[in-house]
């Protein structure tokens, strides 16, 4: 199928994957009881803003649904468009589980409602004391990262980044391919 | 999980029915070329000097480009913006990222090369930096990462393989006939018979091998409004591109005459060709195909 699509010149968009998304519950347990690193109260999800009516009313629907999740889990929410023309919906919340079912609930009404394709990641982030630690989660690989900024000069803690992709191989889906591993600098969170 | 699938990414039959007949007129012509020349010589030598040298170009597909534009890789920490914007996109689509790089003139164009996916390079001139605005320059990179993602070096090179040979016996059998002038023998006449058969051959394939080109920068716009899910974005950087095209004086336009092929926008202005020898479509079919995307996106029922 890939070789006639190649042969016939077809794109066919990318399929989001939101199962492997669940796991970073588990693994946060163990960042939490092994390695002191405690989630910072907040994650975003980060997708391509279409300039289309349709993805319009589903901007304005999500909005009515995250008011509706705050109610149930006092889940706060911001969007925020970041300077790439992407959209951020920044989840505030004490409870690490309820960040990540409403992270869940947002990708899964984009991809019912047919933006799936325009999912780029997902981003939770941890503290280690004052070290600042993101995991990306990649919707089209299925695949997680870890990324640590370090000062201004647009600098990577590599090995330790490094270090907890080999940790958490275990405990979740990790991008082997460390090419990918993809920085992600002024992320709104 | 149910998807819903958006009805505008449709399939565009049309298109892949014209490529798939291009390329089998492209092969019938050179099943008969090779049946014809299989009568009067040997050759096989000339599949292979042919394959080498075709071998070659494709090989070096990546350094021969980068070198004859003067375009230089550059690394995250040079381009972060233009690096960002490609790995997005890359992401977006699945793609793995091709590396970067820029050619410094005021010409805007970018284009994609390399023979395969992970030796890809996509290249950006910095007239296009300074031109376009984030959202175009996203559309011409959809556009050159969905080349990549074809295989469109690898395609041209396959579809030009007899074509090269029938050029390679068009001249060997024209100086072979010019060689045998004086003495009426046989061989005189069939060495002009190969050379009418091949230059035919040549001329037929080398106009088939320019649609299958045309169609295939058709299939990379229409990529690249599905990897943006913004089509009037590239049409603007389109507009945008080929405006600026016209401006520029001529002399910087001579030196990237070679590499048309490969460019979003010939670097030669349509005018001077017949739109059949042309490596890419003219510019309003372009823009009309994405407009059409564009009103297919907002729900506006007219699948292209």
């Amino acid at each position: 199928m890939k070789f006639i699509d190649a042969l016939l010149g077809r794109v066919r968009p990318a399929a989001s994957k939101t199962e492997a998304l669940f796991s970073i519950t588990t693994a946060y347990t163990t960042l939490e009881t092994k390695l002191d690193i405690f989630h910072a109260d907040v994650a975003g999800i980060c997708f391509k803003i279409i300039p289309s009516t349709t993805f319009e009313r589903l901007r304005a629907d999500l909005g009515e649904l995250l008011t509706l999740t705050k109610r149930e889990t006092a889940t706060e929410y911001k969007m925020v468009k970041d300077s790439f023309g992407y959209l951020w919906i920044v989840l505030r919340d004490k409870d690490f589980e309820d960040i990540v079912t409403t992270m869940h609930l947002i990708s899964n009404t984009l991809i019912e409602n047919g933006f799936g394709e325009s999912l780029l990641s997902s981003v939770f982030k941890f503290k280690k004391r004052d070290k600042v630690i993101y995991m990306i989660y990649n919707y089209k690989s299925g695949n997680f990262y870890p990324f640590i900024p370090m000062g201004d000069g647009r600098h990577r803690d590599e090995q330790y980044e490094l270090k907890l992709g080999t940790l958490l191989r275990n405990e979740l889906p990790v991008e082997r391919d460390v090419e990918k591993w993809y920085p992600m600098w002024d992320i709104p969170l | 999980m149910k998807r819903k699938e958006k009805e505008w990414y449709g399939k565009d039959m049309g298109l892949a029915v014209r490529m798939v007949l291009t390329t089998g007129l492209l092969i019938l012509v050179y099943l008969a070329f090779l049946t014809i020349l299989a009568q009067f010589v040997e050759f096989f030598p000339l599949l292979v000097i042919a394959a080498i040298f075709l071998f070659a170009q494709y090989y070096f597909a990546d350094k021969l480009v980068l070198w004859s534009t003067g375009a230089k890789i550059v690394s995250r920490e040079e381009r972060p913006e233009l690096h960002t914007i490609i790995e997005r996109l890359c992401n977006l689509a699945n793609l793995p990222k091709p590396r970067v790089a820029v050619i410094d003139t005021p010409i805007p164009n970018a284009f994609a090369t390399g023979r395969s996916q992970k030796k890809a390079v996509v290249a950006v001139t910095t007239g296009l930096l300074s031109r376009l605005n984030n959202e175009e320059l996203e559309g011409v990179l959809g556009h050159e990462l969905t080349h990549i993602k074809n295989r469109d070096v690898l395609v041209i090179t396959v579809a030009s393989f007899l074509s090269t040979v029938a050029w390679f016996v068009m001249r060997f059998s024209f100086y072979s006939s010019l060689f045998r002038a004086g003495s009426r023998d046989r061989s005189a006449g069939a060495a002009v018979l190969i050379f009418l058969v091949s230059l035919l051959v040549w001329l037929v394939s080398f106009l088939l091998i320019r649609a299958l080109s045309r169609y295939r920068e058709f299939a990379a716009d229409r990529g690249s409004a599905i990897i943006t899910g913004n089509p009037s974005a590239l049409i603007s950087a389109l507009l945008k591109i080929s405006g600026q095209m016209k401006r520029v004086p001529s002399e910087d336009l001579r030196e990237v005459e070679g590499m048309n092929a490969f460019f979003i926008i010939p670097a030669i202005s349509g005018d001077t060709l017949m739109s059949l020898f042309s490596t890419h479509p003219p510019l309003e079919k372009r823009i009309e195909r994405l407009s059409a995307l564009e009103r297919a996106m907002e729900g506006f029922h007219e699948i292209y």
